[in-house]
């Protein structure tokens, strides 16, 4: 049932890039918009690896458990991105 | 609950692919739909994952119950295992170190079934007093007959070897055994005479 959970909330990442990829097609602005915010993620994303034993700290967490979601994220972003831009 | 979260999460994986493969993006409509069914299927896929995730931490309570539980039993039994055997073992201490007691125990024992088998049978020293009285009344009633036939005879006149003789089957000449018949004749006839 962990694993279903688990599985639920990748797909339901995977479907919120697919979204972000669906709002930035709409316009040119939203493109720019998406982008920032993906410049944003990725940058909190470098940092996260960088400060990954602070921030166990500060959301309580193991740093096994912060990576194993940094890399789920990124995961999702690849997959969600990959599947509306080939669809 | 199962059902819907299996329905929850097929819908959200067809939401998600089904409108990207099979609509076109360059007709607004189409565009729109994708939006929507995208949307749908985030939705989907969040309500699947916390009725899964509330599932699974169910499941958890359960799993530390059941341990707790058996961990209790298990516990139960080894303490009761473990009273029951210091029982025993002080039992067996009292047993081996109070002889005192114990002998005082053994003798009641004894006693009681002293008791019981006086109870249930003559008592072996009376016995013999029992058998000696029956003996001496034995011998007692013997003389008295002896008695009554000698002054039975005396009133017929007889005399005292002819007596002797029919009583004892004793002649003179007879020995120390016709002697102790007419000693015994003399007391017999003495008895009679002083009473």
């Amino acid at each position: 049932m962990r694993a279903m959970y688990l599985a639920n909330y990748f797909v339901a990442g995977c479907v919120a890039f697919s979204l972000l990829g669906w709002v930035a097609s709409l316009h040119p602005i939203a493109l720019r918009g998406v982008l920032c915010l993906l410049g944003a993620i990725a940058i909190a994303w470098g940092l996260s690896w960088l400060l990954d034993f602070s921030l166990s700290k500060l959301l309580k967490i193991s740093v096994a458990d912060l990576q194993a979601l940094l890399i789920g994220g990124f995961a999702m972003l690849l997959i969600g991105l990959g599947v509306f831009l080939c669809t | 609950m199962h059902l819907k979260l299996f329905v929850l999460s097929a819908s959200s994986v067809a939401l998600w692919i089904a409108p990207l493969a099979a609509l076109d993006k360059t007709l607004d409509i189409h565009k729109a739909l994708q939006g929507v069914s995208l949307g749908a299927a985030i939705a989907c896929a969040v309500t699947a994952g916390n009725i899964a995730r509330k599932q699974a931490e169910q499941d958890e309570i359960e799993e530390i119950k059941t341990r707790a539980i058996k961990a209790d039993i298990v516990d139960e039994i080894s303490t009761s295992a473990y009273v029951s055997q210091t029982q025993r073992q002080q039992e067996a201490e009292q047993i081996l170190n109070g002889e005192g007691e114990c002998s005082e125990d053994v003798q009641r024992l004894e006693r009681a079934l002293a008791l019981k088998y006086n109870e249930d049978e003559p008592n072996c020293s009376e016995h013999p007093k029992q058998l000696a009285e029956s003996e001496q009344n034995g011998t007692s009633n013997e003389d008295v007959q002896r008695a009554e036939r000698i002054l039975e005879l005396r009133t017929k006149g007889w005399g005292k070897l002819k007596i002797i003789l029919e009583i004892w089957g004793l002649t003179r000449g007879g020995g120390s055994k016709y002697k102790a018949a007419e000693a015994e004749y003399h007391r017999v006839i003495d008895g009679v005479e002083n009473a």
